[in-house]
């Protein structure tokens, strides 16, 4: 090539070609408005002035991106591939543990998958390469995600209920509505609201709650596939932390206008993705055989010591509060999994999950995480339902519960420090009342009532007769159920199963 | 002595998950088919989006193109995640061991003259073109209806901003380890007029909010600029004594021939569609309208500059395959404006 006047003495620094190989290509347009390529990103009231201050969270570039993930994921599937020929789910710890694995399924890769898809969106829309590159990065490690779990439960599919039909059930069932409507809520909104919620909210302060317990567990429960997704998608979520994090210190450094939007955003996603983990604290406490830590110690573990005590201190910098109804939270950290499993229990008749009355070893291990709260679930409620057990019966609650407008629970949630007066809030608007769990939730619906009317109530579908038909057996098919999903655990079919299969191997043995 | 080896036989309760099961009947399924088929909801959406309140979260309605049911489009190459990273590292290794060679041996310093100035005028701008193409497709991996096709328009997004690095990479090499020839190529894609009409192209379809009818545009534009850069220009190079740019030219060329298959089966099963395929033909044929002719002249523009510089004959091979693409959409039943 020509040489130019003056060559430049030094080649290219590693930050220097990282940018000339991603933010150099963007370029001014000159033959529309920027505003009409990138629309967006100005009505949700965020202001950004340069967008060239994007700190890259990190600097991959596609070649090494392919090469990385074509490591990971070839020994991800040889890890799959020798557990589906040599039986593997036979050494589980107990075919119960599944019921974790079937929660997993049906709630998390749709989210994984929405998570791809709104991440592509912020990849074409956000008007900064830097930004957009990061978010191209996510969306295709979360489509790698929703693949890559379902592929791993895959082997499981074909030997236990539960998780046929997760896609059909992600878009029906009722539990399955708190996840969804989540992930709806945040895709919904505009880009920036999407990179607190997702990117910072879920991906920084909760993911360690929610990935911890079924990584752990499967780990405790010898589930070897989900252990290695875990590790393999491990390098993926710390990647994903860092780019919630220079999102959120993006957006305070820009503009101090954005501090009070940032905040309120923070204020609600903490709530909406605290309600949602919520499934995941019944699950930890109550389904798995082998357990790892109590909800209380990873609560207090993951998000009183690691956020509250730690990234919070350093986001008050830019003056972020923790989220506004954090107390709440704590406060319910030793009922939390108690109240959540009950429900799950009483309405699992119309689940693709089996749930049971926690046995004797389960008791002795909630009396120990638990000394306070346990025993009065333990007199109040379960030792009723071991009383009906032992008269040959089962209780399922014959109605349908009413749900929370927000968070899409169940209500069954209580007034703070007082665990035995059930909690509900409603708010008017437009004449109507809308009924809420929780301050949270209440909140959330009175910041945006014109959304949250919206929703799709699992519940209220039913009575509108949307939903199959009037009766539970019509509305169990419309949801994909098959005998073997749900209901009570003992004598399920795969207890029956998992009792053939091991005396058969001692037999031969 | 004799061993005898005993393993349990476990029965299955069931060959896949349910959703197959309705569709392909009780038969195993291929992780293709499990990790892509109805992975997107389809119904019972909470919220309207803010910025689209007309709209659902996902909506066949964001496009004018319709399937009556969106799986009819499978990948031909059934990429999921791992394959496809797999293929695109091997890829990527590939380019690598021939760039290293280019850059070992010098061989970007030694072009000739007319090759020289070809890539530092009109290859190397090009990489903004890749850029534009990213945003292009990721349109599509947001807003296509159905986990199939916006599975391909993602892994084809991801592509695209791969060859943008790559031909940057190219450039640093050029430029003997600088950025200055990639700044240079900036100047080039902003103020060159061989290479405007590319870029008005490629802004137009920035604002243009309906993901199928870009990446038409795009396709469309890109199968004469790679027959023409890098299909005609890769033969002409070994005969011009520039074999380094027949060498990485080969790499743009191969991923294109992948990148066809995908692109072709869609606009195929487009049109083979009960239901939907007369109108898909016509809103193809509303884009042929609205912008065949400017890509002929955006292509034909950058021809005129190659054949400036290199005396090659890219005008006559762009014209020709300006003429062979017509002939292949007349044999879908499209009509070309100025066509035969």
């Amino acid at each position: 090539m020509s040489v130019p006047t003056q060559k430049p003495v030094r080649k290219l620094s590693m930050k220097q070609r990282y940018s000339a190989l991603t933010h150099d290509l963007d370029w001014p347009l000159s033959y529309v408005e920027e505003d009409d390529a990138f629309p967006y990103t100005k009505f949700e009231g965020i202001k950004v002035h340069d967008w060239s201050k994007w700190e890259d969270p990190f600097r991959l570039t596609v070649e090494s991106y392919n090469k990385y993930q074509a490591e990971k994921d070839r020994r991800l599937y040889a890890v799959l591939d020798g557990f589906a020929q040599s039986q593997g789910q036979l050494s589980l710890s107990d075919a119960s543990y599944m019921n974790a694995m079937k929660i997993f399924l049906q709630g998390i890769p749709s989210g994984e998958y929405q998570a791809h898809r709104n991440f592509a969106h912020l990849a074409r829309y956000l008007n900064g390469p830097g930004a957009r590159f990061a978010s191209l990065c996510q969306s295709m490690d979360e489509l790698r995600h929703a693949q890559t779990e379902i592929h791993t439960l895959s082997h499981y599919n074909k030997f236990f209920g539960g998780m046929h039909d997760w896609n059909k059930m992600s878009d029906r069932v009722w539990y399955l509505s708190v996840p969804k409507s989540f992930f709806d809520d945040a895709g919904t909104a505009g880009p920036f609201e999407w990179l607190i919620a997702i990117g910072f909210s879920f991906e920084y302060l909760l993911t360690n709650l929610l990935f911890v317990p079924f990584m752990s567990g499967a780990a405790f429960n010898g589930d070897l596939p989900t252990m290695t997704f875990g590790f393999s998608a491990q390098s993926d979520e710390s990647r994903h932390m860092t780019l919630g994090l220079e999102g959120i210190k993006f957006m305070l450094e820009q503009d101090e206008d954005n501090l009070p939007i940032v905040q309120a955003w923070l204020d609600k996603w903490f709530w909406r993705g605290y309600r949602l983990i919520s499934l995941v604290a019944g699950m930890m406490d109550y389904m798995l055989p082998k357990r790892v830590m109590s909800w209380k110690e990873a609560f207090e573990l993951y998000f009183e010591e690691q956020m509250l005590n730690g990234l919070f201190k350093d986001l008050a910098y830019y003056g972020i509060k923790p989220p506004r109804d954090v107390e709440w939270a704590i406060q319910e950290k030793e009922i939390l999994s108690h109240q959540v499993y009950w429900i799950l229990y009483q309405f699992s008749h119309a689940a693709a999950f089996t749930t049971t009355v926690p046995n004797a070893q389960d008791q002795a291990w909630l009396a120990e995480a638990y000394p306070e709260t346990w025993p009065i679930y333990k007199s109040v409620v379960w030792d009723k339902a071991q009383k009906v057990m032992d008269e040959g019966g089962r209780y399922f609650n014959p109605g349908l519960p009413q749900l929370c407008q927000v968070c899409q629970i169940p209500m069954g949630f209580t007034e703070p420090g007082d665990p035995m007066t059930q909690c509900q809030r409603h708010s008017i608007y437009e004449g109507e009342r809308y009924d809420t769990c929780s301050d949270g939730c209440k909140w959330i619906f009175e910041r945006e009532p014109e959304k949250y009317v919206q929703a799709w109530l699992p519940v209220h579908q039913i009575y509108q007769g949307n939903c199959g038909g009037p009766t539970l057996p019509d509305v169990a098919v419309w949801y994909g159920l098959e005998p073997g999903d749900g209901g009570e655990y003992v004598g399920s079919m795969d207890q029956l199963d998992w009792a053939a299969w091991h005396a058969s191997t001692v037999k031969e043995g | 002595m004799q061993f005898e080896l005993r393993t349990q036989v476990i029965e299955q309760r069931r060959k896949t998950f349910s959703n197959l099961v309705r569709r392909y009947g009780d038969r195993p399924a291929s992780r293709y088919e499990e990790g892509s088929v109805d992975i997107q909801a389809t119904e019972n959406f909470h919220y309207r989006p803010l910025w689209a309140p007309d709209k659902e979260l996902y909506d066949p309605a964001y496009t004018v193109f319709r399937l009556t049911d969106p799986y009819s489009f499978m990948d031909p190459r059934q990429f999921y995640y791992a394959p496809y990273v797999q293929s695109r590292a091997a890829m990527g290794d590939a380019f690598a061991k021939s760039l290293e060679y280019v850059d070992t041996r010098g061989l970007l310093q030694k072009l000739p003259a007319g090759w020289d100035a070809l890539v530092g005028d009109l290859l190397l701008p090009l990489r903004h073109y890749e850029a534009g193409a990213e945003l292009i497709l990721i349109e599509g991996s947001r807003f296509a209806y159905g986990t199939t096709i916006e599975q391909a328009c993602m892994y084809s997004a991801f592509d695209r901003i791969g060859n943008a690095q790559s031909i940057s990479r190219i450039g640093i090499v050029y430029a003997d380890g600088h950025d200055h020839a990639l700044s240079q190529a900036k100047e080039k894609w902003l103020t060159d007029p061989a290479l405007q009409g590319l870029r008005r192209l490629i802004e137009e379809m920035l604002v243009e909010r309906d993901y199928a009818r870009e990446l038409i545009v795009l396709d469309l534009t890109d199968r004469l600029l790679y027959s023409l850069m890098f299909t005609h220009l890769d033969e002409a190079a070994l005969m011009g004594g520039a074999g380094a740019y027949s060498l990485l030219a080969q790499h743009f060329a191969g991923w294109f021939t992948d990148q066809r298959r995908w692109v072709d089966h869609l606009i195929k099963t487009w049109f083979a569609d009960e239901e939907f395929g007369e109108a898909n033909k016509a809103a193809f044929n509303d884009v042929l309208a609205a912008r065949w002719q400017q890509i002929v002249e955006a292509v034909g523009d950058l021809a005129t500059a190659v054949e400036a510089r290199v005396g090659t004959g890219a005008v006559a091979a762009s014209d020709a395959a300006a003429s062979a693409l017509v002939t292949d959409l007349e044999a879908l039943g499209l009509t070309v404006p100025g066509g035969k």
